[in-house]
């Protein structure tokens, strides 16, 4: 099942998400969560807590800023710049706009 | 006064921003109101009904495959030709709407507001007119400098985490930029609420709007606020905000 969840801010996008997330790690598939917003807030609703989420790193801007090196592969991407999130939720940041833009 | 309104979405942005320039039109300012929100908003806000790419005609495509104002074409004859004007005298210029019949937004018409929100504040002809933007949900057009023209980004945040760690966010680039910005605690319905805004986001409140059933309301039905609740709470708050940004330079 592959599903993507979208709508305007604030009718509940990140909740559904998180919790359909949740939910079917609890009937024991394997889930990866992956947030795509630019304001990426999935973590909150997953229950990784606000702060953390807060401070989870961003697989563009960590290549951007050459902190590790580039994975070829989706599993790659994923092992490396996943977090685990509760009931072995796997969560993975895209991206996210943190800083004034030059161009 | 020229302020843009950012945050999440959801937390009021279109609601402070229109309501906030049929209160200064109504004072006797000349207030031109700028959408950049792909989404629908502003204009319900605003109470007027406007086109979904009106800049659409005012642009051309260069050898470069980049879009820009036609010549002859600058924010005083945008806004003259493309912008409606509403209740109380408010004009509207919008950016460009995702359709709602779906697709992508009618090309160029963006690049040419982008470019009208650029060239607006030095524009000798709006000297002494009333800026207010309305951005889009989230960091990306505080980053990318959408509203230039701002003196003041005025964010807005909730008493929840989402809208605090986005807020945080915005505030975050807006000082980089070295731009002037103030935190606003919406939906407050209590002190402790407005305190809580302060305490998520990590730095003082600057004004507070509290939780009014009037607004819900006037959403359901697609009306403005300052047309559905006219005395109501939020309204008020939002004059009252009005009234310190003014004083704010």
């Amino acid at each position: 099942m592959k599903i993507a969840v979208a709508g305007k801010g604030g009718v509940g996008k990140t909740t559904l998400a998180g919790t359909l997330a949740r939910a079917f790690a609890r009937d024991g598939r394997d889930v990866l969560a992956l947030d795509a917003d630019t304001n990426p807030m999935l973590g909150v609703s997953l229950g990784v807590g606000a702060e953390r989420t807060d401070l989870l790193v961003a697989v563009r801007q960590a290549l951007d800023d050459g902190e590790v090196e580039h994975q070829t592969t989706g599993e790659g991407l994923v092992d490396v710049f996943g977090t685990d999130a509760p009931d072995g939720v796997r969560l993975v940041v895209c991206t996210r706009i943190e800083r004034p833009n030059p161009g | 006064m020229r302020v843009a309104v950012a945050g999440k979405g959801g937390v009021g942005k279109s609601t402070v921003a229109g309501t906030l320039a049929r209160l200064r039109a109504r004072a006797g300012e000349q207030v031109l109101a700028l959408d950049s929100d792909p989404m629908p908003g502003l204009a319900l806000s605003l109470g007027v009904e406007a086109p979904d790419a009106p800049l659409a005609a005012a642009v051309v495509r260069g050898e470069n495959g980049r879009w820009s104002l036609r010549p002859g074409i600058g924010p005083v004859r945008a806004v003259q030709r493309y912008a409606v004007v509403g209740p109380d005298g408010v004009r509207l210029l919008q950016a460009a709407k995702v359709p709602s019949t779906g697709g992508n937004p009618v090309p160029g018409a963006a690049q040419g507001f982008r470019e009208v929100s650029r060239r607006i504040g030095g524009a000798p002809a709006f000297r002494g007119w009333t800026l207010i933007g309305d951005l889009s949900a989230g960091p990306r057009q505080s980053a990318y400098d959408w509203a230039e023209y701002a003196e003041t980004i005025v964010v807005l945040a909730e008493p929840t985490w989402q809208s605090a760690l986005t807020a945080r966010r915005i505030l975050r680039i807006a000082r980089l930029r070295a731009t002037d910005a103030v935190l606003v605690a919406t939906k407050v319905r209590s002190p402790a609420d407005a305190e809580r805004v302060g305490e998520l986001v990590g730095e003082p409140v600057f004004a507070t709007l509290p939780a009014d059933a009037e607004i819900a309301q006037a959403d359901r039905e697609g009306t403005a606020p300052i047309d559905h609740a006219p005395a109501g709470a939020v309204v008020q708050a939002i004059s009252e905000l009005g009234e310190r940004l003014a004083s704010r330079r």
